[in-house]
C-alpha cells in the first residue's frame, strides 16, 4: 500500500538494475496491482479533497478566512505536479536543481503566447508549454550534466537567472517584461467545455468549476505515469546512480545518459505544470514563472513534503500553498509564516531525510506492525 | 564629456561594482576550498552586516514592521557612519562564528545537497526574520551629510584629466576592498596560520595524521568571511537600497565570482569579481552600436553578460580561471 | 434567511455566466467560494443585511455574506514604491475610520452617512504588492478568493495596477485605481471594473511641454532615461511625442529596470550624449536615486533636469537635488482650496502632523468615490456601482471639476505643475512651489485618439 517507492526498490538496485525473467510476470502483476492501487488513491484523493478542505471546514464552522478555497486547492494541484517531476530529479536520481523556474516558467510563457497568436485550446496550450520544457531541459541538461555536485546546483542557478533577464528585458517586446505577459486568452476545452463553468449534476460541494476537474486529471496521469517511470527497469538504474554514481558506472550504465533523461522527464512535469498555471491565472508574471524564487520554492515544497516518495511532494505543496495563503493573514504568525517555514524547513533537512510525509508513512508503518498488520 | 572622462568613469564604476563581489567572494571560495562547504546563506551575512550598519548610522522609522507593533517605531543609534564601518565587521565575524559551529558543522560529513539545503533554509529564516520584525520597506544610507565633517571623500570631487565628477566614495569602496583583500591574501600566504588552511585545503586528511587541530583555523577562516561580508553591507549600502531580499540577490552573482575566479583562490575571486563588475559596467555604458546596418543595443543584456560569461567559464575552464583542481565534493 | 436561496442563483449564474462565455477562466471559481451558504449561518448574526441583495443575481463578491463589507487595501510595502505605499494605507484606513465614524470628506459628500455603507459596517485588508505585477495578482487573487473583497484598490507602479486589472474584470470585483500613471491603465489594458483617478502619461506631456519650453528654449536636444516597465514605456512615449511636436529633438532613450539602486553607469551615457536636457522617468525611491545619482555626478551643471512625475515622498528623499526640477504631481496639500485643506488636516491630525502625499489624497478619494456610488446605486452590485461611477461629474476631492469619463473610466481633471524648491528652502514640509494648475481643458483627448482609442473596457457581467 505504501506509496514509497523508493523504499520497496532500494534492495533491488544494489543487485542487477534490470530484472530477471522468470518473475517478470509476476512483478507486472504486482505492480500493475500496486499501480490501480496508486492510481486509485490519487483519484480518491483528488475527489475529495474539496469537500474535505473547502466545504466541511466551512460546515464545520471555521471561519472561512481560515479554510482552504477552491482556487487554492488548484493552484495545489499544479505545484503538486510540479514537485512530483521535480522529485523524480532530486528524490530518485539525487540531483539538486537550482533552475527548475526555466521549465516552468518558458512553458508558461510559450503556453501564454501561443494562446495570444494561435488558439486557446487548453490542451495546445498545454502540448506547446510541455514541448518547450523539454526542449529547454534537453540544452540546459546537456550542458549543465557535465559538471556534478555543487557546480550542477550552480550552473542551473546560472542558467535559470540568465533565462529570466533575457525574458525581463531583451525579449520584453515579446513577453511583456515587467508587466508581465497580458495577453492570455484562453478558450475551451475541445471547444465546448468552459473551464470556468461549474460541472453540471455534481454538487458544488464537491467539484467548483471543470478547471478543477481538469487539473486533477493532470494530477492523476502524472501520478500514475511518475508511478509507472519508477517502477519500471529505468527507475530502478535511477535509483542507483544516486545511492553509488560510481558502481552504476562501473556496471556499464551510460550514468550521463540516464541522468540527462530524468532531467528531461522532470522539465516535462514542470513544463506540464507552468501551462496549468497560465491557464489558471490567465497571465504570465515574470517574478512568478521565471525568477529564481520559484526554484527556490519547488525546492522547499519537495523537501518538506518528502523527497523519494510519489505523494510527499504533493503533500508538500499543500502544506506551502497553506500556510503561504491562509496562515498568512493570520493575526501575529501571519507576519511570520515564511519564517517559520524555513525553520521548518531545517528542521527537515536536519532530521528528515524522507521530509514530513516519510514520517508519516514511517509512523503508519510502526501502527501497522504494531497491531501485526503486514504492510509490506 | 572626453573618452579619457567616459573611461575613468567606467572604470571606477566597474571596479566598485566588482569590489562588493570579491568581499563577498572571498569568504565563499575560501570555505568552499577549504571546508569543501557550500554557503548559501553567504548573502544572509551581508544583509546581516547591511542591517546592523543601518541601524547604527542612523535611525530608521519601522512602518510595516512588528517591531513598530510591539512598541519600536523607531530604531536605531544615529551613531554615524564612520562608526558603523568600525564595529560592523567584528560583529559579523562572530555572527560567521555561530554560523560554523551551529550551522556548518553539522553538516561536513553530509552530503552537498545537504549543505545547500540547510544554508539556503538558513538565508531564507534570516531574510524573513528581517523582513517580519523591521519591514520588508527599502531604506538607504544617509552617508553625505554624515562625512560632510571634515573627511575628504565627501562630495563629488573634479579629476584633473576631464571635466568628470566621480563620485569619491567607490573610490574608497575600492581602496577598502583592495586593502582588506592584501591583508587576507597576507594572512593566507605568509603566516602558519594560513599554511595550516591551505594544507587543509589539499589534504585535510594529512593534516589531521600529522596531529594538526584543524577546527580552529576552519573557524576562523569562517569567521574572516564572515567579517569581509558584513564590511561589503556596510561599504555597499549607500550605493544601493538596503531590503531584506538583497542577500538572495546578491548571492548569485557572488558564487558566479567565486566558480570563475576559481574556488579557494583569493586572486581568482579578485580577478571573477573585477570581470563580472566590469562586465556589467560596460555592457550598460556601451547602449546602442551599429556596425554598419546593424544596431544592437547593449544596455539590457547588461544583467545576462554576467551569467553568460559565467556559463562560458565554467564550461571552458571547469576549475575557473585562476582554479587549480575542480571541487568533486 | 434566505440562504438557500442564494446558493441556488449563484449557482444559475455559474451557468449563465459560463454558456454566456464572459467570464475567463479563474472568474467563477472565487465567486462560487462560499456559495454553499447554509454552513455559514453560524457566523453572520445580522443575515443578508439590508441592501436589497435580492434584487440582483449573484456576481463576483455580490451579495455580502454578514453584515460587514470588506474592502481590499493592496499596496507595494516593499521595492521602490514602498514609501508611497506606506502613505496610501494611511489614507485608505483613514478613509474606511471615516466611512464607519464619520469626519473628513464623509461629512461634506452628500451621498456618504458616516455609519458605513448602505448599513454595512465596513472592515479591510491588506495586502503587499511588492511593487511588482507577480505578487500584485497574487496578492488580489488572494483577497478575492479568501477574503470575498466587495471592492479593492491600490497601485503605485501601473504594471502592479494593470495585473489587478486583470483580476478584477476576471473576477468582477471593483477595482479602484490609486497611483498609475501609464497611458495603458486607461488605455489598451483599460477594463471596464476599473476606474482611475489619476491622469497619465500622455497628460503630463501636454501639462508639462509648454512650461518647460518655455523656460529652457525651443530646439533643444533631450536624452530620456526610463523605467522599463508600462509606466516608464508610455511616459518615454508621450514625452518624446509631446516635446518633438514642441520642436525638440530625442537623442536617444534608454530603459532601466525597475528597482535600480545604482544608476551611475546609465547616466554617464546620458552626460556624453551631449543632449541638453535629461528626462528622468523614474518614480518613487528609483526617482530619488536617479536624480541623487544624477546630481552627484554633476549632471545638473551640463543639462537641464526634468522628472515628469515626481511626489512628497520622493522630493523628501532626494532633499536638495530636487532644487528647479519641473514635473507633475497627482496632487499636494498646498494646493489650496476646501477638500484640500480639510483632507491635509484630518490626515495630520491622525498621523502626528504629517503631510499628505499626492498617492495618499487619490488612495482616500478613490475610497470614498467608490463608496459614495454604492450609495447612490443602492446596492453594491458591481454593474450598478460601475453605471453610477461612469460619466459621474464631481467637484469635492480638491482638484476642481471632474469628470469620471464612461468611455476609458479616466478622470479628466486638471494638473499641478510643480517645481522643486533650493535645500535652504525647504520647510515646513514643502519640497516645491506649484507652478501652475494646467486647467482640464487643456489637457486630455477625445475617446477616439490618443491611448483611449485603444480602449475597450469588456463587459459590465449583467449584460
Amino acid at each position: 500500500m505504501s506509496d514509497e517507492v523508493g523504499s520497496a526498490a532500494e534492495t533491488e538496485a544494489d543487485s542487477e538494475p534490470v530484472d530477471e525473467s522468470p518473475t517478470l510476470y509476476e512483478r507486472w502483476r504486482q505492480i500493475h496491482d500496486n499501480e490501480s492501487t496508486v492510481a486509485a488513491l490519487t483519484i480518491l484523493g483528488v475527489a475529495l479533497a474539496p469537500f474535505v478542505l473547502v466545504t466541511l471546514p466551512t460546515q464545520l464552522g471555521l471561519p472561512s478566512e481560515y479554510s482552504w478555497y477552491h482556487n487554492l486547492l488548484t493552484l495545489t494541484l499544479i505545484w503538486g505536479i510540479f514537485a512530483l517531476g521535480y522529485d523524480l530529479l532530486l528524490g530518485f536520481t539525487g540531483l539538486l536543481s537550482f533552475g527548475h523556474a526555466i521549465f516552468w516558467g518558458t512553458s508558461a510563457y510559450a503556453a501564454g503566447i501561443f494562446s495570444a497568436n494561435v488558439t486557446g485550446s487548453p490542451l495546445a496550450m498545454i502540448l506547446v508549454g510541455t514541448l518547450t520544457a523539454v526542449l529547454m531541459a534537453w540544452i540546459i541538461g546537456w550542458i549543465s550534466l557535465r559538471r556534478g555536485g555543487i557546480y550542477f546546483a550552480i550552473l542551473t542557478l546560472a542558467f535559470g537567472q540568465m533565462i529570466y533577464y533575457i525574458f525581463l528585458s531583451p525579449l520584453g517586446d515579446i513577453t511583456g517584461g515587467e508587466n508581465g505577459f497580458t495577453g492570455v486568452q484562453v478558450g475551451s476545452l475541445f471547444g465546448v467545455v468552459d473551464l470556468g463553468r461549474a460541472v453540471p449534476f455534481v454538487p458544488e460541494a464537491f467539484v467548483d468549476s471543470w478547471m478543477y476537474v481538469f487539473v486533477g486529471a493532470a494530477m492523476i496521469l502524472s501520478v500514475v505515469v511518475g508511478y509507472r517511470i519508477l517502477n519500471s527497469p529505468y527507475g530502478a538504474v535511477l535509483r542507483a546512480i544516486r545511492e553509488n554514481e560510481q558502481r552504476a558506472e562501473f556496471v556499464g550504465l551510460n550514468v550521463w545518459r540516464y541522468k540527462l533523461m530524468a532531467f528531461i522527464l522532470s522539465g516535462a512535469f514542470a513544463g506540464l505544470a507552468g501551462s496549468l498555471y497560465v491557464i489558471q491565472r490567465s497571465f504570465v508574471p515574470i517574478e512568478n514563472t521565471l525568477n529564481w524564487t520559484v526554484s527556490g520554492d519547488i525546492v522547499v515544497i519537495t523537501v518538506l513534503g518528502g523527497v523519494g516518495s510519489l505523494f510527499g511532494p504533493v503533500f508538500g505543496a499543500g502544506l506551502y500553498m497553506y500556510v503561504a495563503n491562509i496562515v498568512s493573514g493570520m493575526p501575529v504568525i501571519g507576519e511570520f509564516w515564511h519564517m517559520i517555514l524555513g525553520i521548518v524547513f531545517i528542521a527537515v533537512v536536519a532530521t528528515m531525510p524522507h521530509g514530513i510525509w516519510g514520517r508519516v508513512d514511517w509512523l503508519r508503518d510502526r501502527v501497522a506492525d504494531a497491531i501485526g498488520g503486514d504492510e509490506r | 564629456m572626453s573618452l579619457v572622462g567616459e573611461l575613468v568613469v567606467l572604470l571606477v564604476n566597474g571596479l566598485q561594482t566588482g569590489a562588493i563581489y570579491v568581499l563577498l567572494a572571498i569568504g565563499l571560495s575560501i570555505i568552499l576550498g577549504t571546508l569543501k562547504f557550500v554557503n548559501f546563506a553567504h548573502g544572509a551575512l551581508y544583509v546581516v552586516g547591511a542591517y546592523i550598519g543601518l541601524l547604527i548610522t542612523q535611525q530608521i522609522s519601522i512602518a510595516n514592521g512588528q517591531l513598530a507593533e510591539w512598541g519600536f517605531p523607531t530604531l536605531g543609534l544615529g551613531w554615524g557612519f564612520i562608526a558603523a564601518l568600525v564595529i560592523v565587521p567584528p560583529i559579523v565575524f562572530v555572527v560567521g562564528l555561530a554560523m560554523e559551529r551551529f550551522v556548518a558543522r553539522p553538516f561536513y560529513d553530509r552530503p552537498d545537497t545537504d549543505q545547500i539545503l540547510v544554508t539556503f533554509g538558513l538565508a531564507i529564516v534570516v531574510q524573513e526574520l528581517i523582513h517580519a520584525l523591521i519591514g520588508p520597506r527599502s531604506y538607504t544610507y544617509d552617508i553625505p551629510s554624515e562625512i560632510a565633517g571634515g573627511i575628504p571623500f565627501s562630495g563629488p570631487v573634479g579629476v584633473p584629466l576631464s571635466a568628470v565628477t566621480i563620485d569619491v566614495w567607490r573610490v574608497w569602496v575600492i581602496a577598502i576592498t583592495a586593502t582588506l583583500v592584501i591583508a587576507v591574501y597576507a594572512i593566507v600566504e605568509y603566516t602558519d596560520f594560513g599554511l595550516v588552511v591551505k594544507a587543509g585545503t589539499r589534504d585535510p586528511e594529512m593534516v589531521r595524521l600529522l596531529g594538526i587541530r584543524i577546527t580552529r583555523p576552519y573557524l576562523v577562516m569562517f569567521g574572516i568571511g564572515a567579517g569581509l561580508a558584513g564590511v561589503a553591507g556596510v561599504v555597499g549600502a549607500p550605493l544601493s537600497n538596503i531590503n531584506p531580499e538583497i542577500g538572495m540577490t546578491i548571492l548569485v552573482p557572488a558564487f558566479l565570482t567565486v566558480v570563475i575566479g576559481g574556488v579557494g583562490s583569493i586572486r581568482g575571486a579578485v580577478l571573477g569579481g573585477t570581470l563580472i563588475g566590469m562586465v556589467q559596467v560596460t555592457l550598460i555604458s556601451l547602449g546602442t552600436v551599429s556596425l554598419g546596418s546593424l544596431s544592437i543595443n547593449f544596455t539590457p543584456w547588461a544583467q545576462v553578460g554576467i551569467y553568460a560569461l559565467a556559463v562560458v567559464v565554467l564550461l571552458t575552464r571547469p576549475q575557473g580561471l585562476l582554479g587549480s583542481e575542480e571541487v568533486t565534493a | 434567511m434566505s440562504h438557500d436561496g442564494k446558493s441556488v442563483s449563484r449557482r444559475g449564474l455559474l451557468k449563465n455566466a459560463g454558456a454566456a462565455g464572459t467570464v475567463g477562466l479563474v472568474g467563477l471559481a472565487g465567486c462560487s467560494e462560499g456559495g454553499d451558504g447554509d454552513g455559514d449561518g453560524d457566523g453572520d448574526g445580522g443575515g443578508g443585511g439590508g441592501d436589497g441583495g435580492d434584487d440582483y443575481p449573484a456576481l463576483g463578491n455580490y451579495p455580502i455574506d454578514g453584515d460587514t463589507a470588506t474592502f481590499g487595501f493592496n499596496v507595494p510595502k516593499s521595492g521602490p514604491y514602498s514609501s508611497e505605499g506606506e502613505d496610501e494605507l494611511r489614507a485608505y484606513e483613514l478613509a474606511v475610520e471615516h466611512l464607519n465614524n464619520g469626519g473628513g470628506w464623509v461629512d461634506e459628500f452628500e451621498d456618504l452617512s458616516g455609519e458605513g455603507v448602505l448599513d454595512y459596517e465596513i472592515d479591510f485588508v491588506e495586502g503587499d504588492t511588492a511593487t511588482d505585477a507577480s505578487a500584485a495578482d497574487e496578492s488580489a487573487s488572494r483577497m478575492v478568493q479568501r477574503d470575498d473583497v466587495i471592492m479593492f484598490s491600490g497601485g503605485s507602479s501601473s504594471a502592479v495596477a494593470i495585473a489587478q486589472q486583470g483580476v478584477a474584470q476576471r473576477e468582477k470585483v471593483l477595482f479602484m485605481c490609486c497611483l498609475t500613471h501609464s497611458n495603458d491603465t486607461t488605455g489598451k489594458d483599460c477594463v471596464r471594473y476599473s476606474f482611475r483617478e489619476m491622469f497619465n502619461a500622455y497628460m503630463t506631456g501636454q501639462a508639462l511641454t509648454p512650461v518647460v519650453t518655455e523656460e529652457y528654449g525651443d530646439d533643444l536636444d533631450f536624452y530620456q532615461l526610463y523605467a522599463d516597465y508600462s509606466w516608464g514605456q508610455t511616459q518615454q512615449a508621450s514625452m518624446k511625442q509631446f516635446f518633438e511636436e514642441a520642436g525638440w529633438n530625442e537623442v536617444d532613450s534608454v530603459a532601466t529596470p525597475l528597482d535600480t539602486s545604482d544608476f551611475s553607469s546609465y547616466l554617464s551615457e546620458a552626460q556624453s550624449s551631449g543632449a541638453d536636457v535629461l528626462f528622468l522617468n523614474h518614480y518613487g525611491l528609483d526617482g530619488a536615486n536617479s536624480l541623487t545619482d544624477a546630481v552627484d555626478a554633476g549632471i545638473d551643471e551640463d543639462m537641464e533636469i526634468v522628472m515628469p512625475l515626481y511626489n512628497r515622498p520622493m522630493a523628501e528623499a532626494a532633499s536638495g537635488a530636487i532644487d528647479g526640477i519641473y514635473g507633475t504631481i497627482a496632487w499636494d496639500s498646498q494646493i489650496d482650496n476646501e477638500p484640500s485643506n480639510q483632507f491635509a488636516e484630518v490626515f495630520g491630525e491622525e498621523y502626528d502632523g504629517r503631510s499628505p502625499s499626492g498617492p495618499a489624497q487619490l488612495a482616500y478619494a478613490q475610497t470614498l468615490q467608490y463608496a459614495a456610488a454604492a450609495e447612490r446605486a443602492g446596492t453594491f452590485y458591481p454593474p450598478e456601482v460601475i453605471r453610477e461611477l461612469e460619466d459621474y461629474d464631481y467637484d469635492n476631492i480638491g482638484m476642481g471639476e471632474e469628470t469620471m469619463r464612461a468611455c476609458d473610466h479616466q478622470a479628466q481633471r486638471a494638473i499641478p505643475v510643480v517645481r522643486g524648491l533650493p535645500e535652504s528652502e525647504q520647510e515646513g514640509g514643502n519640497f516645491f512651489e506649484i507652478v501652475d494648475i494646467t486647467s482640464r481643458d487643456d489637457v486630455g483627448y477625445g475617446c477616439d485618439e490618443g491611448p483611449a482609442a485603444e480602449c475597450e473596457l469588456g463587459e459590465y457581467g449583467d449584460e
